[in-house]
């Protein structure tokens, strides 16, 4: 595991992008996707088209205005008198094409004539007439304050005359500016059209990561036969196949482990009923033994008991340790819950003071365990204190009870209340007056397993009244539906009868 | 105290254990037979019946199972113990279902054992001695002979479904919780193992109701505990 890369080494620009969903991620290169795809189209697109249509009108309305300026020249006679000649009379007579705006100037007299009132000569550019003037056809595009307009002009240099050609482009730039419109809106589909794609895929190829995260779940949850369905699609064949071979190998694993707890448990059992029986045999005879044989006969059958509890809580740890555990709960009163298990533990004299307030509440509770977890409390005091001396049965808030137990010993120091639940540890102070004791340091972390397993916890805290000695609490949830019939405690194992009166 | 001349069939393959159960057993005044098969003891049982049958669940060819199940397919209501090295669930299910009345966990105290043996070895008792028969619908029950019949014909039960039974019937329709239940039949504390009471009233019931789905004398009072009833 030592490839993982910590989350802090990660560069903090990809940290950034990290903070949003993967789905929005997708979502939104689909879309940048689509405008940069789209917008580089119509780009693309516009100039194509308007340097097409430009070009065309430029051809056309060049040759156009060759043939109107030829026919124009015919009809003025190189030996008109050009002091009676009307010019504007010839210009208006051309067969101009509507909106072609002529002009004509005499460079001899320096007079203007036009077929038109839309524009003056002064909206020639100037460096149009100058050109014309050096003798030179020209064709140039130019705007007015209002409008763009194409204008052809040649020198008609045997009647000593300029002629223009105007015609306006503003059909053109309408054009132009629906195209534009066309493609925008064009572009606008395109990307919402690539958003959509992009929420799409991703369902898609988040779909899997939805089944993976379900079964992954459902797993944890300890149902091992979960499997990802086969599939076709050669991208996630090997997720499932992997993701699958994980699954067997880990519930491989796990039987393997709840198997061998099993066996360890048989193997080390035998051997103690043998023990047990055995020893038993003995101690029926003990009066018939020589003194020194009683003494070594006492230390092994109280070793034996020693053994078969650290046994015991070994296979029970390792139980937990495979998740083998079930709990078998009961609707029980708390009050009598306690009592019974001090008298289980042989501690009868112990003084129980409970809350009224709690005194009649239910827990739900495997009875077995408790006893378990008060016995080993009780054990606990026994060998640090001089046994315990109250067990107190408080309300914890609204959902809970507290069972305390208290004992008179020397407490235990604060920055030891924690680790004492730890396995295999009894406390520096605790290991300096042992007084070789019994007890290997399982009893308190087997406590905190049972009573997590209730959904409650457990602690160790300095006596609250005037003691020296230490409090252990263990807080229970507390079942609520009194009087109500109880739908999945006792005494149901398969039956669900009615509820008599 | 122990019935004088009471026996005890013990099957164990492990040889140590079965020669330290016996002689603890014996100590505590019992008479003990040793079987290390489930095949040797169920011979051994057809040819001299054991008053009591110690059996542990994991032996070699036939399992602690089989034996039980083979036992009560004969009709006997020898009172079974089954002996567990292992602690979870299925095997305590499994071996009350197969038909034994009570279980003790590797390794015991003998004196546990005798205990135990002693509680399966009551009598039933009943509730009115001048009461003899009792019926609750098609169901009769005479507590003296020990002898259930439904509809008229014979029910073979278990000493200690019998037992049940009785106890069940000494106050009919009153609710009897699961504790009162372990105490009275098996001689268990409060902190006895409910299952025995479940899965014994399951077994009950396939034999006294017409629809154990469906049961009509011995029913659930869910939170509480069970009833008998006509």
């Amino acid at each position: 595991m030592s490839t993982a890369t910590p989350i802090d080494k990660i560069d903090p620009a990809r940290r950034a992008v990290g903070r949003f969903s993967l789905r929005t991620r997708l979502m939104t290169m689909f879309a940048l996707g689509a405008l940069l795809l789209s917008a580089l189209l119509a780009v693309l697109a516009f100039s194509l088209v308007r340097n097409r249509l430009l070009a065309e009108r430029d051809e056309g309305f060049t040759n156009t205005a060759y043939l109107n300026a030829s026919i124009f020249r015919e009809r003025i006679p190189e030996t008109a008198d050009r002091e009676t000649l009307d010019v504007g009379a010839v210009l208006a007579d051309l067969p101009t094409p509507q909106r072609s705006l002529v002009f004509v100037f005499d460079s001899q007299t320096g007079e203007w004539d036009s077929n038109t009132t839309e524009l003056t000569a002064s909206d020639i550019p100037l460096s149009m007439r100058q050109r014309v003037g050096e003798g030179e056809p020209t064709r140039m595009r130019f705007a007015t304050a209002n409008d763009p307009y194409l204008g052809v002009a040649m020198p008609l240099e045997s009647r000593n005359l300029q002629y223009f050609e105007m015609t306006p482009l503003n059909d053109l730039a309408e054009t132009l500016r629906l195209l534009t419109f066309g493609l925008l809106g064009a572009g606008t589909i395109t990307t919402a059209m690539g958003s959509l794609v992009g929420l799409w895929a991703t369902r898609r190829i988040l779909s899997p990561l939805a089944e993976v995260t379900e079964a992954a779940t459902a797993i944890a949850d300890g149902q091992l036969d979960t499997r990802l369905p086969e599939s076709r699609d050669t991208d996630l064949q090997p997720l499932v196949q992997s993701f699958n071979g994980m699954v067997e190998r880990l519930s491989y694993q796990i039987e393997r482990d709840a198997r061998f707890a099993s066996e360890v448990s048989h193997e080390l059992r035998s051997p103690l009923m043998t023990l047990a029986a055995s020893s038993a045999v003995l101690e029926a005879r003990r009066d018939d033994l020589p003194e020194r044989a009683q003494q070594a006969l006492d230390l092994l059958v109280d070793d034996v008991d020693r053994f078969q509890q650290l046994v015991e809580d070994l296979l029970e740890i390792s139980r937990f340790d495979v998740g083998a555990q079930k709990l078998e709960l009961d609707r029980v009163n708390i009050a009598e819950l306690v009592m019974q298990s001090l008298e289980f533990a042989s501690e009868p004299d112990v003084v129980v003071e409970v809350d009224s307030a709690v005194s009649d509440l239910d827990v739900r509770a495997d009875k077995r365990r408790i006893v378990r977890v008060m016995a080993n409390l009780i054990d606990n005091a026994r060998k640090y204190a001089e046994g315990v001396e109250t067990v107190r049965v408080t309300s914890g808030g609204a959902d809970t009870v507290c069972i305390a137990v208290e004992d008179d010993g020397p407490g235990v120091p604060e920055d030891e209340r924690q680790q004492i639940f730890d396995r295999f540890s009894r406390g520096r102070s605790a290991g300096q007056r042992g007084g070789g004791d019994s007890g290997v340091g399982l009893g308190l972390s087997l406590v905190t397993e049972h009573v997590k397993l209730h959904g409650g916890t457990v602690w160790c805290e300095p006596r609250r009244d005037d003691g020296t000695g230490a409090r252990f609490v263990i807080e229970l949830p507390v079942h609520r539906t009194k009087g109500e019939p109880d739908l999945s405690s006792e005494p149901a194992l398969d039956e669900l009868s009615e509820v008599s009166a | 105290m122990s019935g004088v001349g009471t026996r005890i069939l013990t099957v164990e393959d492990d040889e140590r254990i079965r020669t330290a159960v016996r002689m603890a057993l014996e100590d505590e005044g019992w008479l003990v037979d040793e079987a290390e098969t489930g095949e040797v003891a169920l011979d051994q049982f057809s040819r001299e019946p054991a008053d009591v049958v110690l059996i542990d669940i994991m032996l070699p060819g036939m399992d602690g199972f089989e034996v039980c199940r083979s036992i009560r397919r004969a009709s006997s209501d020898v009172p079974i113990v089954m002996v567990t090295a292992r602690v979870d669930t299925h095997d305590v299910v499994a071996g009350l279902e197969a038909g034994a009345d009570d279980y003790l966990t590797k390794p015991f105290a003998p004196k546990e054992l005798s205990a135990r043996i002693r509680a399966l070895l009551r009598r039933a008792r009943a509730a009115e001695p001048g009461k003899t028969h009792l019926r609750f619908g098609d169901l009769e029950i005479i507590p003296e002979e020990g002898v259930v019949t439904k509809a008229g014909e014979t029910v073979h039960l278990t000493k200690t479904e019998f037992r049940l039974l009785v106890e069940l019937a000494s106050s009919p329709g009153r609710v009897f919780s699961r504790e009162v239940l372990l105490e009275r039949v098996w001689g268990y504390g409060y902190f006895g193992d409910g299952r025995l009471v479940d899965v014994h009233i399951r077994r009950l019931r396939t034999k006294v109701e017409a629809d154990p789905a469906d049961p009509r004398h011995v029913v659930t009072v869910r939170g509480l505990g069970y009833k008998l009833q006509a």
